[in-house]
């Protein structure tokens, strides 16, 4: 080991097994993982992002939301705490993220799993109100207000329906109002299209009775 | 200190070169590569005070799109890694590998056309790199971020890291071929390796996540590889060299057990990999993946035991005058750091401490311990020998490097004691359903007030260390302009 090539060698081998195990194994299997069929719709799971959903995801990434929010709901195996807490029916496996482009796993939880957002919190309205003042709806946040997401602007005729219901001290001067922008749009429906509730071959999704009975 | 720490055998055809023209060799590229590498770590050091205020404060610097806490967070932690610790691990590990190895960057003497030539190049490579870690931060700012963890910076900042880093690495790695040295050192072996693992880890993990991205139900695996990976065979081994080497010579002692290091560096290499599939511990990966990343974590404790064998079995024949340098002082807490990184990993990689406190500050006071104690401090240790032999002089003010040493322990052990503890009470809070959400967001209030604290002493520890730095280059361009 005292030559180069030797010495070079010895650390490709070594090297080469976490690399074979860790990257080319993903790559080769759980990169080939395709759709299952939806028997209820025809269509398949994972469903497909809409337009909307897709823009959204990229401002998931660059508005950094990974860094308080993970999408992975455990294995039972290790902790049912997840599951308990509402942020899924079932564990998440490798197929879920099937249709992202990036898997945003996350590595804290300053905030809550996002893996099932839409089903737990359906209403886009909500979401709105949350990212333009999150301590409104959640007092004791410490998610940043994202009010950059949305525009104050004076009331042309009618109201608009998009118009946020602001109370207090959120609330925009008389004759104003707050609509979100099309980033603001696009986010919510990726929010809202994360729903990973459906069963899949390798993760069946237990009876609702046995969830709710914690 | 000496300016022959760094004595070596002679090996016929191979002379030594006279260590001052090694030095006036490599001296431009690597004061380039500390200078900005410690700019950075100011830089980094300020966002995250800014970012632990974010968590106590969230309305602090509200309002502004591109201050909020999911775009500064990523910044910070980047530029700790790129700016500061993988600069400070590439001028490291340059100045090392040709003292270790005898042999001036470029050949010959060092002089040459060819030297020239190649220094042109290297020194063209370190303002590639510092411009790839502006732009990419910039570029996080301005809402470009890919959203991948530790690997945020957009693909062309990360080709140009990657482009840059090969410039410079390939010249560090054929110095070894060319050593003067027969039997070469184990801290050779680590810089060998760590210059070969940067490209083939930071290749791989931009060209299948950000390049050309594979489906995104393989990303998980390569993620948690990638950031087991740049610690553990990227950082470590550099920082481990930088301890192996210079302790026992600025200690006037042999290193004992020389089979047992061997030992350690391969252990290191095998389980280096694997060791960051613990963040995958109960995620959506097949089962044996998070089970040799428990078995690496554990295991991990072996090469860490050898290190600390090697390090402290060399000390017991020390004089203690030795032990008060600057630069020995800091290879030895980083000593202590690399114990810290081996039992509060072993520790997480168990399945049912993982279970309540894989989310928590307990990750994320880990990753605080390798990159600020592990790696940095060993770091902080070379640069504080490399400067002043680099320069001609003892150009370091004793009182700023000593406030910087003491800030700087106080500051980490405090930071990471408090995320520590603070991840466990919020990791037992979320492991009981009962209690609500908002309601551990609440207690974990404490916490980051004094996560706050300890940032603002390490912010201190960097401003010291900055502007001593500062005050050497500049004291030493006033002597050049005399001189000239």
């Amino acid at each position: 080991m005292h030559r180069l090539p030797t010495l070079l060698s010895g650390i490709f081998l070594v090297f080469l097994i976490s690399w074979l195990g860790l990257v080319a194994y993903p790559v080769t299997q759980l990169g080939r993982l395709t759709p299952v069929p939806d028997p209820e719709t025809g269509g398949t799971l994972p469903a497909v992002y809409g337009g909307q959903a897709l823009a959204g995801q990229r401002i998931y990434a660059t508005e950094g939301c990974i860094s308080c929010h993970s999408q992975q709901v455990r294995q039972t195996s290790v902790t049912s705490s997840d599951i308990e807490r509402g942020w899924g029916t079932r564990p998440s496996v490798a197929r879920d993220y099937l249709r992202d482009s990036t898997a945003f796993l996350g590595s804290r939880r300053l905030g809550q799993d996002l893996s099932n957002v839409g089903v737990r919190l359906p209403n886009a309205k909500w979401h709105y109100i949350h990212l333009y003042h999150p301590s409104a709806v959640c007092p004791g946040s410490l998610m940043p207000a994202f009010s950059d997401l949305f525009i104050v602007r004076k009331i042309q005729g009618q109201r608009s329906d998009e118009a946020l219901d602001l109370k207090g001290s959120d609330a925009p001067k008389p004759g104003y109002e707050v609509v979100p922008t099309a980033e603001a749009k696009n986010l919510v429906a990726y929010l809202l299209a994360l729903r990973h509730d459906y069963p899949l071959p390798e993760a069946p999704v237990k009876k609702a009775g046995a969830a709710q009975a914690k | 200190m000496s300016h022959h720490t760094l004595p070596h055998q002679l090996v016929p055809g191979h002379e030594p070169v006279d260590s001052k023209a090694i030095d006036a060799s490599i001296r431009l590229p690597v004061m380039i590569l500390f200078g900005n590498a410690i700019h950075w770590l100011v830089i980094a050091c300020l966002l995250s005070l800014v970012v632990s205020i974010k968590l106590i404060a969230p309305g602090f610097l509200g309002g502004i799109s591109f201050l909020t806490y999911g775009r500064l967070a990523p910044m910070a932690r980047d530029l700790m890694l790129y700016g500061w610790a993988s600069q400070a691990a590439l001028g490291a590990g340059v100045w090392l590998m040709a003292r270790l190895c005898g042999r001036p960057l470029g050949g010959g003497d060092g002089q040459g056309m060819g030297g020239m030539l190649l220094r042109t190049l290297i020194i063209s490579a370190t303002v590639l790199w510092n411009l790839a870690v502006l732009l990419g931060t910039l570029a996080i700012l301005a809402g470009y971020s890919t959203g991948v963890e530790w690997l945020e910076y957009p693909n062309w900042a990360s080709a140009m890291l990657l482009l840059s880093f090969l410039l410079i690495g390939i010249w560090t790695v054929l110095l070894f071929d060319r050593r003067s040295n027969p039997r070469a050192e184990v801290a050779q072996w680590y810089l060998v390796a760590a210059f070969c693992w940067f490209p083939w880890v930071y290749g791989t993990a931009n060209l299948l996540l950000i390049w050309k991205p594979v489906q995104a139900s393989a990303q998980g695996p390569i993620q948690s590889w990638y950031c087991g990976s740049i610690l553990a065979l990227w950082l470590l081994p550099v920082a481990l060299a930088g301890i192996y080497s210079l302790l026992p010579r600025l200690l006037g002692c042999t290193l004992n057990r020389r089979n047992l290091a061997t030992l350690g560096f391969w252990m290191l290499l095998l389980l280096g990999g694997w060791n960051g599939m613990e963040r995958l511990i109960g995620g959506p990966v097949p089962a044996w993946m998070t089970s040799a990343g428990v078995v690496a974590g554990v295991l991990f404790m072996i090469p860490v035991a050898i290190v600390m064998i090697n390090i402290f079995g060399m000390s017991r024949n020390a004089e203690n005058l030795a032990t008060q340098s600057i630069p020995s002082k800091f290879l030895f807490m980083g000593a202590y750091s690399v114990l810290g990184v081996g039992i509060l990993g072993a520790l997480v990689s168990l399945p049912d401490i993982s279970a309540s406190l894989r989310f928590t500050g307990v990750t994320e006071g880990k990753t605080q311990l390798w990159i600020l104690g592990a790696i940095s401090l060993p770091l902080f240790g070379v640069m504080y020998e490399a400067v002043p032999q680099l320069l001609g002089r003892d150009c370091w003010n004793a009182t700023l490097s000593a406030r910087h040493y003491i800030l700087t322990i106080v500051g980490l052990w405090m930071l990471v004691g408090i995320m520590v503890l603070g991840g466990l009470f919020t990791g037992l809070a979320l492991s009981d359903p009962t209690v609500s959400f908002l309601n551990i967001t609440s207690y974990s209030y404490p916490f980051h007030l004094m996560e706050c604290a300890a940032q603002l002493i390490l912010l201190a520890a960097t401003v010291i260390f900055g502007a001593n730095i500062t005050r050497a280059l500049a004291a030493d361009y006033l002597l050049n302009k005399k001189h000239r």
